[in-house]
């Protein structure tokens, strides 16, 4: 039986622990510090547990498939297909959660942020202040994301971020083998974010895409490996980019500073705009 | 009297909350910089030819003054020479010495705090400054300055917080940089920092006593093409947007420049390549088929 004075005592501990609680409370947030990085090996893609390209058998429709098809003949002889990345366009969601890069994760007060190491995956800002979509159509390569923290085995820790993506622009792949995502870029994205209970050195990214290029939604769920010394290395796409970008034709750079095809019997370049007495 | 059995349990409660408290007690010692920090517009500036209301030219390091000569940088004669040829050669439709920012390069320290909005995370170990696509990680965590730094555009950063007032909270963050690659500039005329990558940056980061709006950013740039140590206050401007619209910008996809090796070429809105100047030879074809 509860003595009365226990009960004042404990009231007391109670309000006080409230009290605490008022302002942010680092405590009751996941440990997710450190440097992360893909925990399966080979080539980044949506689903680690498929080989890429045609073997992630992603549910696209017969538009969206014939797409792809298309692309992957481009790749084979030597063009980009549908990857822009030759370009150092951003990547993007999903692909930027594929492992491109090493990710940092830091927990603030109404927002979670993710930071990539590689420079073509913008910074994710995952607002969990409680707020509502924005009405305003800006739209970016990363997206709008909105995310509910959940102590989803009621231990009174957060352990689980859900979140939805939404307001994306374009153009954008699943991964570097080009398959697509629908050029009318109303992709929502779903993800439940949390470390694996058996090993804290491992964070799950369980993903949800839903895009008018699949048939239905895609589900796979990326896993990340911790590093607790963290080193940060700059991975600018521009600094070591020999491709050149001129028009809808890509083309390469030599060692020696010289403009080079990247297909066979790719033709030059247009120099019409250029003085008669200086083309070669 | 308390009841024995219940020693226990509320001992651990107690615990608990106190650690709790405790955690919600250091983090409340921080200062406030949520939201978007943006670009100061001394009194008196006019619309550059970007629109962007500046002293004159584009943005610049000292915010007072305007762009390349005008910022009366303490240049060495080697690097005024630097600057002079760099703004010459814009002039003549290249790019100077701000070649890199051209093709798409990250701008670095310092041009990097130049135009705002910025966002700093503030974290007990780290405080993070987002701008655009890069961020800045300055370490607060107390760590020594590593024997390798991995050198970077942004550079390596090691900050203290410091309790200036003595009111019990931090006021002011101090921050050294080192650790750069390059070439960098101070801003878009090419204004340049030295070639050897030497440069050190000292900043003291505050917010105004007198209006918390406005964020301080007192920086000295110690570097081996300046006569002297340069140092200048930027200030920011709390934006009153409490849910800011952080817009990307892609510097690739907004550009009509093409680098080929180490010219300049301009891409016409047709996709068809321009000499970017007078007499500009077309770029070599010589391992394209005739």
């Amino acid at each position: 039986m509860l003595y009365r004075g226990s009960i004042g005592a404990i009231a007391l501990l109670a309000w006080v622990a409230t009290a605490g609680a008022q302002g942010f409370d680092p405590g009751k947030y996941p440990d997710w510090s450190g440097q992360w990085d893909k925990s399966d090996a080979g080539p980044p893609r949506y689903d680690p547990t498929k080989p890429s390209g045609r073997g992630q058998q992603a549910p696209l429709t017969p538009e969206y498939q014939a797409n792809f098809e298309a692309n992957l003949a481009d790749q084979a002889a030597g063009g980009q297909g549908n990857d822009t990345t030759y370009k150092c366009i951003p990547l993007g969601m999903p692909r930027q959660m594929t492992g491109v890069s090493p990710m940092e994760f830091v927990v603030s007060p109404g927002a979670t942020y993710i930071l990539f190491e590689s420079a073509m995956a913008p910074t994710r800002r995952i607002y969990t202040d409680g707020r509502d979509w924005p009405n305003d159509d800006n739209s970016t390569f990363a997206g709008y994301s909105i995310g509910h923290w959940i102590d989803s085995d009621g231990r009174n820790r957060y352990d689980t971020l859900e979140v939805e993506t939404r307001n994306m622009r374009g153009p954008r792949v699943f991964d570097p083998s080009g398959i697509p995502v629908h050029a009318d870029n109303q992709t929502v994205i779903k993800e439940r974010l949390f470390l694996d209970k058996a090993n804290p050195d491992i964070l799950h990214d369980e993903m949800t895409t839903i895009d008018h290029a699949l048939t239905r939604p895609w589900v796979a769920t990326k896993s990340y490996k911790r590093q607790r010394k963290e080193l940060w290395v700059e991975n600018n796409c521009n600094e070591n980019n020999n491709h050149v970008a001129a028009g809808k034709q890509d083309y390469m750079v030599s060692a020696d500073g010289y403009l080079m095809p990247v297909k066979k019997d790719q033709p030059p370049p247009d120099l019409r705009y250029f003085s008669p007495a200086r083309k070669q | 009297m308390l009841c024995r059995k219940l020693i226990g349990p509320i001992t651990v409660v107690a615990a608990l909350t106190v650690a709790a408290g405790a955690h919600a007690a250091e983090i409340a010692r921080y200062p406030d910089w949520k939201g978007a920090w943006e670009r100061y517009v001394p009194p008196g500036s006019t619309p550059s030819p970007s629109g962007l209301l500046t002293p004159g030219g584009q943005p610049s390091f000292d915010q007072t003054k305007p762009w390349g000569r005008g910022q009366q940088a303490p240049l060495t004669p080697e690097y005024q020479k630097v600057l002079e040829e760099s703004i010459a050669d814009q002039a003549s439709g290249g790019q100077g010495n701000n070649f890199d920012r051209a093709r798409c390069m990250p701008t670095g320290m310092p041009h990097n705090m130049t135009f705002g909005p910025l966002e700093f995370v503030v974290t007990p170990d780290t405080t993070y400054i987002l701008i655009g696509t890069q961020a800045r990680r300055i370490f607060t965590d107390g760590r020594d300055w590593p024997k390798a730094i991995e050198p970077s555009y942004v550079g390596y950063s090691i900050g203290k917080w410091i309790d200036e007032d003595g009111h019990g909270d931090y006021d002011l963050l101090e921050v050294e940089t080192r650790g750069f690659k390059g070439p960098r500039v101070f801003d878009a005329t090419g204004l340049p920092l030295h070639f050897d990558n030497q440069s050190i940056f000292k900043e003291r980061i505050y917010l105004e006593k007198a209006n918390p709006n406005v964020l301080h950013d007192q920086v000295t740039v110690i570097d081996h093409a300046l006569t002297r140590p340069w140092t200048v206050d930027k200030r920011y401007v709390h934006s009153s947007n409490p849910r800011p619209d952080w817009r990307e910008s892609s510097c690739v996809e907004g550009t009509g420049l093409v680098a080929i090796g180490k010219e300049m070429y301009v891409l016409r809105g047709d996709g068809v390549l321009m000499p970017a100047k007078k007499d500009q030879p077309p770029p070599d074809l010589t391992y394209f088929k005739k």
